[in-house]
C-alpha cells in the first residue's frame, strides 16, 4: 500500500524532474536534464519561496502560541467541559475546507462583519474600512484559522497528561502562576509543540487554495507556482522538479525538528 | 440601454466563475476524468452508416451549466438509439485543454480559438465534414472564419466595467483606468486570467492582444507591476461583483458579467476602450479520438439550429454569433448594447489566436511574473 500510494508516485515526480517537455503536444521526454533545477535559481522562484517560508512560519507561530494557551486552559477544565471544548475544536472539521475558507472572505471585507465591527467600536473612521481582504494578513488568517486545530490537539495530548499535583507542587514551592507556565507547562508541552508545529508547518509551506482565494491573485506562494505549473502551464516536469526541491527542504526541516524532538536539544 | 432585468437563470450563471471555482477547488478534473473514463464512448457505442442515423454515446466536455437545459434531451429524442453524456470538466488552460483531447476520454469539447489552434498543432483535432453540419451556415461567416476547427459558439469581450458615481468622471480608455487608478487605489480589480489581463494591457499600451514580442510583453509586464499596488484583487470568479455595492470603483471585466451586475446596480457603466478590446471566441470541436465522428457532427449541426442555439443563448446569457437566433433570443440579451456591439465596435475587437509553443510559454511566464511581483 505505502509503494503503490507513496513511493512509486514521488519516484514518478522525481523521474519527471528530469525530463523536458514539447510545449505544443505536452510529450515529456525524459532527457535527464537538470534545467527545471537550474530554473529554480531565478528571483521569481526564491522570492516566492521566501514569501512562502514568511507565511508558513509566521502562521505556526501565532498557530503555537494560540494552540498552546487554548490547550492549556482546556487541559484545566473539567472532563465534562473538556470534552464539549475538543468538540468545538473538530466540529468546523466537519464542514469542507473550501468553504471554511470562502466564508472569511465575507467575514473579512470591506462592509462585512469584522469592518462593521471595527466601526461600531470607533476604531475605524466613518470613511475609513479595515482592508484586511486580498492581503498577505488576510492569507495569515485563513491559514491560522484552518490550521489551529492541528496544533491545538498534539498539545493538549502532552498536557492532559501532566499530574495536576505537580502544579500544585509548583505552587507550594513558591512558583508564581508565569513561573509554573514556563518551567512546569512549556517543557512538558514541547512534544506536542513539536508535533503540531510539523503537522501545521508543513501544509502551510505548500498551501495553494487558501492564498487563491483570500489573497486575490496578488500574493503567490509556492504551491501556487507548482499548482500553475500542473494546472494552467502544463509543464510537467518544471511543476515535479519545484515540488521535489520544496519536499527536499521540507524533509530538512523535519529532520531538525525530530532530532530536536527526542534529543530536547536543536539539532547539530 | 436595457434595463428590463434578466432572469434569475442568467443572472446566477456565469460561465468562468462556475469553471474557476471548479478548478480551485480541485475536486471537477477528477470527477470529470472519472465520469468520463467509465462513460468512454469507444466502449459502449457504435456509429450508424454514413447517411443513416448515427448511434451510440458521444462524451461532451463542457463548462458547467454551459449548455440549454434541453438541448441534450431533446437530441436524443430526436435521435433513438444516441447518447450524449456531458462531462463538466472544461478547463480555461491551453495545456488542460490539450491533454484533454490527447486522453481518448471525450469526442467533443468546448474550446477556444487559441485551444484548438494548439490542439491543432499538436494533431489532436478531427477535421470535420461541414458538408454534414450545414447550420454552420447560420453562423456568421467572420466568426466562422475565426474558428475553422469546429463550430463556434459565443464570444466575449474585455472591457471596462465602472462606476461613475463614484469615480465622478467619464472613462473612456484603458489609458483612464490606469491614470485613475492611485486615485481610487484598493477599488480596482482586474481579471485573473493571462489572456485576458494582459492582452487588455497590450492593448493599453497600443499593441495587439496576441503579441509573442518579448519586449512587447515586458512592457505589458511592467504596466501590469505599475498598478498592481493599487488593485484590489486579481479575480476570476465574481469579478464585478464588488461594482454592486461599490467596493470596487473600476474593473476590468467581461461584457457578460458587465450585463449580469448591471442588471442588479444601474449604477454601472460598460466601456469600450477607445484602444480597442481584446476577445475569446469558443466553439466545440472534436476529438481525434472520437469512434463517432457521424454523430459528433449530427450533435453539432442540432446544437446550430436557431431555436436549439436560442436555448443556450437565453440560458447562458452569452454573446451570440447566430443572426437566424436573433427571433427566439430573450430581447434583455439581443437588444443589449453591451452583448450585441454595433459593426464599427466589433471590427476594433481582436480576437485570441494560438501564440505558438514559445510565445505560450512566454505568456505564462510573464504572467507568473506579474502575479509573484
Amino acid at each position: 500500500m505505502t509503494l503503490a500510494c507513496f513511493v512509486i508516485p514521488l519516484g514518478l515526480i522525481f523521474v519527471y524532474s528530469f525530463g523536458s517537455e514539447n510545449l505544443i503536444n505536452f510529450n515529456v521526454e525524459f532527457g535527464w536534464t537538470t534545467a527545471n533545477y537550474r530554473a529554480f535559481g531565478s528571483s521569481l522562484y526564491l522570492d516566492t519561496l521566501l514569501r512562502s517560508v514568511v507565511l508558513s512560519v509566521g502562521t505556526t507561530l501565532a498557530c503555537a502560541v494560540l494552540g498552546l494557551t487554548l490547550a492549556y486552559f482546556i487541559s484545566r477544565q473539567g472532563p465534562r467541559t473538556q470534552r464539549l471544548l475538543l468538540a468545538a475544536v473538530i466540529i468546523p472539521f466537519w464542514t469542507s475546507f473550501i468553504v471554511r475558507t470562502y466564508s472569511w472572505v465575507d467575514v473579512l471585507q470591506n462592509d462585512g462583519p469584522l469592518d462593521n465591527l471595527a466601526h461600531t467600536l470607533g476604531i475605524l473612521g466613518p470613511s475609513s474600512h479595515i482592508n484586511l481582504l486580498y492581503t498577505p494578513w488576510s492569507i495569515g488568517i485563513g491559514i491560522v484559522y484552518s490550521y489551529l486545530p492541528l496544533m491545538i490537539l498534539p498539545i493538549y495530548v502532552s498536557l492532559e497528561r501532566i499530574d495536576p499535583a505537580i502544579y500544585n507542587a509548583g505552587a507550594d514551592l513558591g512558583a508564581t502562576p508565569w513561573r509554573q507556565f514556563r518551567r512546569i507547562v512549556l517543557p512538558l508541552a514541547r512534544p506536542g509543540l513539536i508535533a503540531g508545529s510539523i503537522i501545521v508547518g508543513v501544509p502551510a509551506m505548500g498551501e495553494y487554495v487558501i492564498p487563491e482565494i483570500l489573497g486575490g491573485g496578488k500574493t503567490l506562494m509556492v504551491g501556487n507556482i507548482i499548482a500553475n505549473q500542473f494546472q494552467e502551464t502544463g509543464n510537467y516536469p518544471f511543476g515535479a522538479a519545484l515540488s521535489v526541491t520544496l519536499m527536499a527542504l521540507l524533509l530538512i526541516v523535519l529532520f531538525v525538528l525530530r532530532r530536536y524532538q527526542v534529543t530536547g536539544e536543536p539539532a547539530t | 440601454m436595457s434595463t428590463e432585468p434578466l432572469d434569475n437563470a442568467t443572472i446566477a450563471l456565469s460561465r468562468r466563475a462556475l469553471l474557476r471555482r471548479a478548478a480551485q477547488l480541485g475536486a471537477l478534473p477528477l470527477a470529470g476524468s472519472l465520469l468520463a473514463a467509465c462513460g468512454s464512448s469507444s466502449s459502449n457505442a457504435s456509429s450508424g452508416a454514413a447517411g443513416g442515423p448515427s448511434t451510440g454515446t458521444i462524451v461532451l466536455n463542457n463548462y458547467p451549466d454551459w449548455i440549454g437545459p434541453h438541448e441534450i434531451s431533446t437530441f436524443e429524442k430526436l435521435h433513438p438509439g444516441a447518447t450524449v453524456k456531458q462531462v463538466t470538466n472544461a478547463t480555461s488552460s491551453s495545456a488542460e485543454v490539450v491533454l484533454a483531447f490527447k486522453s481518448g476520454q471525450y469526442d467533443l469539447l468546448l474550446a477556444d480559438t487559441s485551444d484548438t489552434g494548439q490542439a491543432h498543432a499538436a494533431d489532436v483535432l478531427q477535421p470535420l465534414d461541414f458538408s454534414k453540419i450545414p447550420n454552420i451556415a447560420n453562423v456568421t461567416h467572420s466568426f466562422r472564419a475565426a474558428y475553422p476547427y469546429g463550430i463556434p459558439t459565443d464570444y466575449g469581450k474585455v472591457g471596462i466595467g465602472y462606476r461613475p458615481d463614484i469615480v465622478g468622471e467619464k472613462i473612456t480608455s484603458w489609458h483612464d483606468v490606469w491614470r485613475l487608478a492611485p486615485k481610487f487605489s484598493g477599488q480596482v480589480v482586474f481579471i485573473d486570467l493571462e489572456r485576458d489581463c494582459m492582452g487588455s494591457t497590450l492593448k493599453y499600451l497600443g499593441h495587439s492582444s496576441n503579441t509573442v514580442s518579448p519586449a512587447q510583453l515586458n512592457a505589458c509586464k511592467n504596466a501590469l507591476i505599475s498598478i498592481k499596488p493599487h488593485l484590489k484583487a486579481f479575480l476570476n470568479t465574481n469579478v464585478g461583483q464588488g461594482l454592486v455595492n461599490g467596493s470596487t470603483a473600476i474593473a476590468m471585466d467581461w461584457d457578460y458579467d458587465v450585463a449580469i451586475n448591471k442588471q442588479q446596480q444601474p449604477k454601472i457603466e460598460w466601456v469600450e476602450p477607445t484602444e480597442g478590446m481584446k476577445a475569446y471566441l469558443e466553439g466545440f470541436a472534436a476529438s481525434k479520438s472520437t469512434g463517432h465522428l457521424d454523430l459528433v457532427q449530427e450533435f453539432m449541426n442540432f446544437l446550430l439550429e436557431p431555436k436549439q442555439y436560442a436555448q443556450f443563448v437565453n440560458t447562458t446569457g452569452t454573446a451570440y454569433l447566430v443572426p437566424k437566433a436573433t427571433p427566439f433570443i430573450k430581447s434583455t440579451i439581443s437588444k443589449n448594447p453591451i452583448l450585441v456591439p454595433n459593426a464599427n465596435t466589433l471590427a476594433k475587437v481582436e480576437f485570441d489566436r494560438y501564440l505558438g509553443g514559445a510565445g505560450a510559454t512566454l505568456w505564462a511566464n510573464t504572467w507568473q511574473e506579474v502575479k509573484a511581483a
